[in-house]
């Protein structure tokens, strides 16, 4: 079964991409010694150059969804890395290319680690800005000729070790190679973990770092990976031209050009940017032979007017275009889907009979605490939105959290999952300390959370929504892009997904979903490593009462196997039948604390709660 | 060189980017509205300003209609301009994710800006003799009389704008309608109305800005490049979606790049400006007088 989810996952999303990138290469290959026009050898030899810096730039701003306008920086710098390597100590672009690409990598973490916490719009107006102040830098800068430029010296030509060659041909072959990497390199991410957690990073940052993903480290890598990828490129153009100046590699057009090609072919697809080089480049390259100089622009005219309309229209350009069609055939075979799930989901309603276990609470949890807080506080400006916070959380139980509105619950939680940094006060999960807790550090550390509102990322599939949860600690980045789900996850996932009545809904995107089965996904999300320790924010806010039932049994389930509980909840009916053990919270304080029973007689509690 | 050679300098530097600055606030004032109003980023904020420049070249060399004249032909052109944008491509893209609502802008500015390079060609046009000539004594240095009615002007401008905001019923629905656009809504207000109606005095003013310009700058189609950073620098330098923050801002960024430019050193002066807009950006991305998020 475990086979099946992962062949079927990935299967369905290779097969036409692979057929189409195989004939594709076929022709590609053979293509030169059948055509001689220069014209159109050197308008091939561009198509590659950028497809293969629109497929770097889609990992960093596809992907990850961090719009990248200074991409031209890493060309630039693998460009001058190659000529000056070469000009000043005649070494190999062979070996310059790398070291062009250490540099970009280099520099692309120094810009990215400040760069990268910004929100979006910020992130790509500092990347508009540095690609400005790289150019102007260069500019001025007599080691790399200035504003005069670098002359590439001519005496290497037509020697392998040397990359340079009087004929077109071998160019198209390197720059064909160049593209081939970078498809690769995208196709890898994109099938393998490390896509998901981009995509889902893209969507959502803050439910992403939650289930355990370090989605800075994700964005840096992607980052790096791109401006790497961007760097070769820089240096196989500079051996192409000959001649390089700050106007020629380092300037904002091209860094708008490598944007414009993954927009319009198709950002976070693998296809899209090879899709979009062609179509964009040729079409440029021809419209400008036949309208001459004069007619400089008109190409760019429709770019700009195609990106409004796949702005408006159609998210996934070309890409999506193409699948649009394709999708006609899919909806067809997939109208049955929904009857076998309702079947299925008619089938699995009788349970709750099937599980007469009243609402009173089980047995009293175990002596060890799995969570110890003492002496929380956070203010914001002159509220004190948590005061002074002492509890224990035991493991095994279901402890409930309830308070009027503004008590400073939620803001608890986000002090435990680091949200918000507490002014005062310890944590301790399974006994060791959290001292600086981020989110992904908490999840690591065995706690898991859902929130108040719905934060599953809507454009992955139900599946790939679930494989974010899996364990993160110790996974590794190149264990992220070289291996698909780990094999405990599947097995674990299929179980979880069966028994929530979402088997048979894994291929649908999240959205697809109604709100019942979004707020079940996101539990089984954030319970699929099993922690040690869930918390739940209001986790039947605004469902109906048979599913808020549903939602019950699947907590008192998971808690029968071993995960403790944390839940705040307003529906108190509820709560009262859910939890062992009650903390009432009123004022940033723990006003009273004990069975259900005995919260529901507490003087205060009802004073405050019931307003009598 | 004495040092009162060197504060005459000063002085003239600061005077002239003070001035400048007042400009470039204009620029970035229809920049920051947008964005405080609606929470759009318009990247091709700036193409307009190209644009509008054109217009006021166009209407000089057809007609013989000094800059200044031009005004009340050029801005409620570009208002209708604004107006049009909002229809024809920001209200189908409201609701969109952000990544999305950045690329719709930016492809608009490569429509515009190429637009321009298909109709008018790469070649810088101006015309210096087109506004008022002469120049006034100010503090003892010199100032030229059209830059001074463009920073009065401006000054001008932002004042309308605040007034408008604050004391006219149309002004505080539109302030309701940025800080929620759904009870906005509820209470009455034509929210889509207002919104166009952003758009229009966003893209006026920064036509403002380029009538006022043009008697002492040239335009090219890619004069959007500075003028966009300067502009974003201006917002962010100030806090983005206040109109206050743009003025300051944009004081800050003439002054930064006059006087440190004139100073130190005249080829690295953008340098320093889009240096302080990164440094700024990650240090304290809410401006110098916005308040933490």
């Amino acid at each position: 079964m475990t086979r099946l989810t992962a062949s079927a996952a990935a299967g369905r999303r290779m097969t036409p991409q692979a057929w189409f990138l195989l004939g594709l290469g076929a022709v590609l290959v053979v293509l030169p010694f059948i055509v001689h026009d220069t014209f159109f050898l050197n308008a091939l030899f561009l198509v590659f150059l950028f497809g293969a810096m629109a497929q770097a730039w889609n990992l960093i701003g596809g992907y990850a969804g961090q719009i990248s306008f200074g991409h031209a920086v890493f060309f630039g710098l693998g460009a001058y890395a190659g000529a000056v390597l070469l000009g000043r100590y005649g070494l190999s672009p062979w070996l310059g290319a790398w070291l062009g690409a250490a540099i970009s990598v280099l520099v692309s973490l120094v810009i990215g680690f400040p760069a990268l916490r910004l929100r979006r719009h910020f992130f790509a107006l500092a990347t508009l800005a540095l690609g400005e102040i790289m150019r102007i830098l260069f500019l001025n800068w007599p080691y790399v000729g200035a504003a005069i430029g670098l002359y590439l010296p001519l005496e290497y030509r037509n020697r392998f070790a040397y990359l340079m060659w009087d004929s077109k041909v071998p160019y198209y072959f390197t720059a064909l190679a160049l593209l081939s990497l970078a498809t690769g390199v995208a196709a890898v991410v994109d099938r393998h973990r490390a896509g998901v957690y981009l995509r889902a990073l893209n969507q959502d940052e803050d439910a992403a770092g939650m289930l355990g993903i370090p989605t800075r480290r994700y964005k840096l890598y992607a980052m790096a990976l791109s401006a790497a990828l961007t760097s070769l490129c820089g240096t196989v153009y500079a051996l192409y031209v000959l001649y390089i100046d700050p106007y020629n590699v380092m300037a904002g057009r091209i860094s708008l050009l490598i944007v414009v090609i993954a927009l319009i072919g198709g950002r976070a697809t693998v296809i899209g940017p090879v899709l979009g080089a062609l179509f964009i480049i040729l079409l440029s390259e021809y419209t400008r032979s036949w309208l001459g100089g004069a007619g400089g622009g008109v190409d760019f005219i429709l770019f700009g007017a195609l990106i409004m309309g796949v702005s408006i229209r159609e998210p996934r350009g070309l890409v999506g275009l193409l699948r649009r069609r394709g999708f006609k055939q899919d909806a067809a075979t997939e109208e049955t889907a929904p009857i076998e799930a309702s079947v299925q989901q008619a089938a699995a309603k009788p349970q709750p009979d099937r599980d007469p276990r009243p609402a009173s609470p089980g047995p009293r949890a175990s002596g060890e605490p799995v969570l110890r807080i003492a002496g929380l506080s956070k203010r914001f400006g002159g509220v004190q939105a948590v005061r002074d916070v002492t509890f224990q959380v035991y493991r095994g139980e279901i402890c409930g959290l309830i308070g009027p509105n503004g008590a400073g619950k939620t803001t608890l939680f986000d002090c435990l999952t680091g949200f918000q940094r507490p002014d005062r006060g310890s944590v301790h999960l399974n006994g060791s300390s959290l001292r600086h807790p981020m989110p992904h550090t908490t999840a690591w550390a065995g706690c898991g959370r859902t929130f108040q509102a719905m934060r599953i990322f809507a454009d992955l599939t139900v599946w790939e929504n679930l494989m974010c949860g899996q364990e993160h600690r110790g996974e590794g980045l190149w264990r992220a892009t070289l291996h698909g789900h780990a094999a405990a996850a599947e097995t674990h996932g299929h179980a979880l997904l069966e028994s929530l009545g979402l088997w048979s809904l894994r291929h649908r995107l999240a959205s697809a979903l109604s709100y019942g089965q979004q707020k079940l996904l996101s539990i089984a999300m954030a319970v699929l490593r099993e922690p040690a320790l869930m918390l739940l924010d209001e986790p039947v806010a605004g469902v109906n009462p048979v599913l808020a039932e549903e939602i019950t049994r699947h907590i008192r389930r998971l808690n029968a196997q071993g995960i403790t509980f944390l839940v705040i909840e307003h529906n108190m009916e509820v709560i009262m039948a859910l939890a062992h053990r009650i903390l009432f919270m009123a004022g940033g304080e723990i006003i009273a604390q004990g069975p259900p029973g005995e919260i529901q007689r507490h003087e205060k509690v009802r004073e405050l709660y019931y307003g009598r | 060189m004495g040092a009162a050679v060197d504060l005459d300098l000063f002085l003239h530097a600061a005077l002239n980017g003070l001035i400048l600055g007042l400009v470039y606030a204009l620029v970035a004032l229809g920049l920051s509205f947008i964005w405080g109003v609606m929470d759009v980023v318009n990247l091709a904020h700036a193409e307009y300003l190209m644009l509008a420049m054109y217009a006021t070249y166009w209407v000089w060399t057809l007609g013989r209609i000094s800059p200044g004249a031009a005004i009340p032909i050029v801005v409620p052109l570009f208002f209708v301009l604004g107006w049009l944008t909002y229809h024809l491509l920001v209200r189908r893209i409201l609701r969109a994710a952000l990544a999305t609502q950045i690329f719709a802008t930016f492809g608009l500015l490569f429509f515009l800006r190429y637009g321009a390079f298909a109709a008018f060609g790469p070649n810088v046009r101006g015309v210096l003799e087109a506004g008022p000539a002469g120049s006034v004594l100010l503090f003892g240095v010199p100032v030229a009389t059209p830059k001074l009615i463009a920073a009065a002007v401006s000054l001008a401008a932002f004042g309308g704008l605040t007034l408008f905001l604050r004391r006219t019923k149309t002004g505080r629905a539109m302030q309701a309608t940025a800080q929620n656009r759904d009870v906005a809504l509820g209470l009455g207000i034509p929210t889509e109305r207002m919104y166009a109606l952003a758009w229009g005095i966003s893209i006026a003013s920064v036509a403002l800005a380029g009538a006022l310009l043009f008697p002492f700058y040239q335009v090219s189609p890619t004069i959007g490049d500075a003028f966009l950073l300067i502009a974003f620098a201006s917002v962010v330098l100030g806090g983005f979606g206040r109109v206050d923050g743009a003025l300051v801002g944009g004081i800050c960024i003439g002054l930064v790049e006059n006087v440190l430019g004139t100073l130190l050193l005249p080829t690295f002066k953008l340098l320093f400006v889009f240096a302080i807009f990164v440094l700024m950006l990650l240090v304290r991305p809410e401006g110098l007088i916005g308040e933490p998020q």
